[in-house]
């Protein structure tokens, strides 16, 4: 009617906050990362590839030509990858059943399985870490009842290994992967599902042929849902984990603690995001698609 | 029918392994806030009920003192946040397509696609440098960087709400000799009043959960409930920090509650 | 009877460009004081663009509109002594009906003690007296209807444009509403304009209908002229039920022609003014089904062969096949002992006087 002036003054407080407090800092990270390192921290005004040829290589200290790949650095990313790799995987293999038990409930309980599910959504990752850590620690809850069963004389060491964080990322990052899922099988038509008994297939092959191709966008979305959080994953492995098993996530913050190597940090924030918003990009292309099949 | 239905949905153990997950989804939590009730220190053998963690809790200065400014924080940022993803949704919703809108609403949803390290350090970085310029160090920065992560947050069900809205309302309104401001005051604002508040749950909620970003924004002696904790893990853990967070998850669970409950009867 | 309504070259293009769509044309038209006015058309025709232009919710790219002799053209909805009956209803959810009908009084200002008064006085035209504090999403839809009447009554309205207000309604109540409308537009005196596809509503419930259709008013006057009269064969066909038979002209006189009937008989049909057919060419005549009456076989102006006969509780609908294959449908009131013609017996159709017209296509 008056232009579209308006739209945008109502925007404009919440674009400014958005912009000074979490759009801005991201181009500053994307300068750091090519700037040199300050010797107590900080930053020196220099233009520098090194954080950049630093995330991937490393120098001799003794001779400076020779250069090899950054083991640690590349150690640090593949288990990046694998562990969330894993704890998607997990995820999947845990959420459809649950999202199917709960799609398949009455109408009324439903709507309590699914606030089931949500709660630990909403609360807190950090205490909902803290008690796995109290499950599994050496005097914790489980190693109790195994060494009180007689199963083990002495406790198994859990905490900061590989699995601490892959059992702990799969239990804080299910419920991504459960709401999805359960939002694709609601739309499903079951009366395919009839249709597959009617026409003699087996339940597995009712499940492979029919409900998996119907519930695949849920899938593909929920394994994004979790992926992206488990590769940005810093919480979990921090307090899990500890310093052997580092995540990519941990990596980054050192860079700002004791390894006083902002430019590095950077640099491999900006590799972490590149990643993440691939990874989005992918989800948002798979959703837009299936969008649009449904409605065409 | 019921029987049909039942028969067909059935896959031979998803029942099971949907039962399990539930319990192990919910184990951990119970567990923790069983022990927060132990007489004794251990966290795995049972000594008898007690409230002494929760009279350590309370009595410990500095946790009083971490809770009431992650309380007032959360209060902070989520009504800032709220407030302005109400202007926002009332800019971007219901007013067809107009130029930078997809711009808008990138950035109103990017806090949820960065992970959270990456806007901590970000932060870090860029609050390190005004820290220099202006010596300020006060909680505006924590403010800030609350409100922005809030505001996705906050902005969903406002919008959510907005959308459910029949235009015809307003125009009914003006119909009837309402000014447009009048409109809003009477119609429009009193309607989305369930989205705004159910907005600033879910900031409150977000901004009290918040731990990576408040680790690398805080500066000296503006820990929060969360960043104490963390810190506090790597020590030896008292049944004491059970008990703060059973006090924590109780709160979540009623604001999550409550959330739920509003966000159901606005489809009435 | 003074002009309630002038509207003025009125036009209404939506878009701009190659997309742009004129959804009204050059509109003329005049509504009195105190008349049940209605907007006759199909789905798209621009009855609702044309109503919201009224009410002040759409700028017209043309033309002007004036209530009771003032320009309004350029005045928002608030400024028009206008209200609407919206189609989703749009009562507001959130405020008990005293507060929905008393909302228009309180916008305007008026004492709280007026407010009071006048809402209790709509709630009991309306007949909701007992249910003032319940929410819009407690009570019925019809009841919903009779709250959105009394809330756009309630400020005293010069006009009250309905959009459709009985489309959401079942036949009963609808049948219920036509004449609680029809009371509650002669108590109060107030102008109505009513939009409707239903024809049927439309000739039962307005003192003048503007038949309409894509963005034009083809046909404006009392429901007996349209239904009689049509000017076209649009609004014959859309309006009741209508024979449409290709006759021969034999003759013309002074605004009659005489045509040759199928079977070699002849009859009179009056013509449309202007209109001066030749000699021997074809025309469309029209005649409604009731309009013609059933002798015996070898009596009337034509034969026919009985086709099928649909049975509808007040009349039967005979479908029969004229000497030269045209088809015609013929309207019998039911009476009691009266058998239905068996399918491929033979009758005769005698016209009545008057009933045959020629039309332009
Ligand atoms: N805002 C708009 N933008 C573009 N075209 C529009 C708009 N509003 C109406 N039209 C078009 O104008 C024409 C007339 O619409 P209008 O709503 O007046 O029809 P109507 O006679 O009320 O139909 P119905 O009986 O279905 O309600 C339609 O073809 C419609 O598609
Ligand atoms: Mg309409």
């Amino acid at each position: 009617m008056h232009g579209h002036g308006w739209k945008w003054l109502l925007c404009t407080p919440a674009l400014i906050v958005l912009l000074l407090a979490a759009s801005g800092p991201l181009l500053i990270v994307a300068v750091y990362s090519f700037l040199s390192p300050g010797n107590m921290g900080g930053v020196v005004w220099e233009f520098s590839l090194e954080a950049w040829f630093r995330v991937f290589f490393r120098r001799d200290i003794f001779e400076p030509d020779l250069v090899e790949w950054n083991r640690a650095h590349l150690q640090v990313f593949w288990r990046s990858i694998w562990l969330s790799l894993q704890t998607t995987f997990i995820c999947a293999v845990l959420g459809f059943p649950t999202a199917w038990f709960i799609a398949t409930r009455p109408r009324h309980t439903r709507t309590i399985w699914l606030f089931l599910i949500t709660i630990p959504f909403w609360t807190n990752l950090l205490i909902r870490t803290f008690a796995i850590q109290e499950m599994i620690r050496n005097n914790g809850t489980v190693n109790a009842v195994l060494m009180w069963s007689g199963l083990i004389d002495s406790p198994i060491q859990m905490m900061f290994t590989e699995f601490a964080v892959l059992l702990g990322m799969a239990y804080v990052f299910l419920p991504l992967m459960v709401l999805p899922l359960y939002a694709a099988m609601e739309k499903m038509d079951f009366s395919l599902v009839e249709a597959g008994y009617d026409l003699y297939a087996s339940r597995l092959n009712v499940l492979w042929h029919v409900i998996l191709p119907q519930v695949k966008p849920g899938f593909i979305a929920g394994s994004i849902l979790v992926f992206i959080p488990a590769i940005g994953a810093y919480v979990t492995p921090r307090v899990l984990g500890g310093g052997r098993t580092m995540m990519l996530g941990n990596l980054i913050a050192l860079q700002f603690g004791q390894g006083r190597n902002w430019p590095l940090g950077a640099a491999l924030a900006m590799l972490m995001l590149v990643v993440v918003v691939g990874a989005l990009i992918f989800y948002l292309r798979v959703v837009g698609r299936n969008d649009e099949a449904r409605r065409g | 029918m019921a029987r049909s239905r039942f028969s067909i949905t059935r896959l031979p153990g998803f029942g099971l392994i949907a039962v399990l997950t539930f319990v192990m989804l919910y184990l951990p939590i119970i567990i923790l806030v069983v022990f927060s009730f132990n007489a004794g220190v251990s966290q795995s053998r049972w000594d008898g009920f007690s409230l002494q963690w929760y009279q350590a809790a309370f009595n410990n200065a500095q946790v009083r003192d971490v809770s009431l400014r992650s309380l007032w924080l959360a209060v902070t940022a989520a009504s800032i946040a709220t407030m302005l993803a109400t202007l926002a949704a009332l800019g971007t919703t219901r007013v067809g397509r107009f130029p930078g809108q997809t711009m808008i609403y990138a950035l109103i949803n990017q806090p949820l696609m960065v992970p959270e390290i990456v806007t901590g350090i970000a932060l870090l970085i860029f609050v390190a440098a005004i820290k220099v310029q202006t010596g300020y160090t006060g909680m505006g920065y924590l403010v800030a960087a609350h409100t922005a992560f809030c505001i996705p947050f906050a902005y969903l069900p406002i919008r959510a709400r907005l959308e459910t809205l029949d235009n015809a309302l307003e125009a009914a309104a003006a119909d009837l000799y309402a000014s447009p401001i009048q409109a809003f005051r009477y119609i429009t604002l009193p309607l989305m009043v369930p989205g705004i508040l159910a907005g600033f749950m879910l900031g409150f909620v977000i901004s009290l959960d918040t731990v990576v970003i408040t680790e690398f924004v805080k500066s000296a002696g503006q820990d929060t409930l969360p960043t104490y904790m963390l810190g506090q893990l790597r020590r030896t853990v008292t049944p004491e920090m059970n008990a703060i967070a059973t006090l924590f998850l109780a709160l979540s669970l009623i604001v999550v509650t409550a959330f739920f409950l509003i966000t159901r009867t606005r489809g009435r | 009877m003074s002009h309630e309504i002038d509207i003025t070259g009125l036009s209404k293009s939506f878009g701009q460009g190659a997309a742009a769509f004129q959804a009204l044309k050059e509109i003329d038209l005049t509504i009195t004081s105190g008349e049940f006015f209605t907007l006759l058309g199909p789905s798209g025709c621009g009855k609702t663009t044309l109503l919201r232009i009224i009410a002040g919710f759409e700028l017209p790219s043309t033309g002007t509109v004036r209530i009771n002799g003032r320009d309004v053209t350029s005045l928002g909805p608030s400024k028009r002594p206008v209200n609407t009956v919206f189609q989703s209803y749009a009562l507001f959810p959130h405020m008990s009906l005293s507060e929905n009908i008393g909302f228009g009084l309180k916008m305007l200002g008026k004492p709280k003690a007026e407010i009071r008064a006048t809402v209790d006085e709509m709630l009991q035209l309306v007949r909701l007296e007992a249910m003032a504090d319940r929410r819009p999403s407690e009570i019925s839809g019809g009841q919903q209807q009779r709250v959105a009447l009394a809330r756009a009554l309630a400020p005293r309205p010069r006009v009250l444009l309905l959009d459709e207000p009985l489309s959401a309604l079942d036949l009963k109540l609808r049948k219920e509403m036509q004449s609680e409308l029809k009371r509650l537009q002669s108590e109060t005196g107030i102008t109505f304009v009513f939009v409707t596809h239903d024809q049927e509503e439309a000739l039962t419930m307005s003192d003048r209908i503007a038949v309409m259709s894509a963005g034009q008013i083809l046909q404006l006057g009392a429901p007996q002229e349209i239904y009689n009269t049509p000017v076209n064969r649009f609004v014959a066909d859309f309006i009741g039920d209508t024979n449409f038979l290709k006759l021969r002209v034999k003759a013309v006189d002074a605004g009659m022609a005489v045509l040759e009937l199928p079977g070699g008989k002849a009859a009179q049909a009056s013509l449309p003014d202007g209109m001066r057919p030749a000699t021997g060419a074809l025309v469309t005549a029209v005649i409604r089904p009731e309009q013609a009456e059933a002798t015996g076989a070898d009596e009337g102006d034509l034969h026919a062969t009985v086709e099928s006969a649909t049975f509808f509780g007040t009349d039967t609908h005979l479908h029969l096949t004229l000497a030269d294959a045209q088809g015609f449908v013929l309207r019998r009131q039911n009476r009691p002992g009266q058998p239905v013609p068996a399918p491929q017996s033979r009758l005769g159709l005698a016209l009545a006087p008057g009933a045959l017209r020629v039309l332009e296509d």
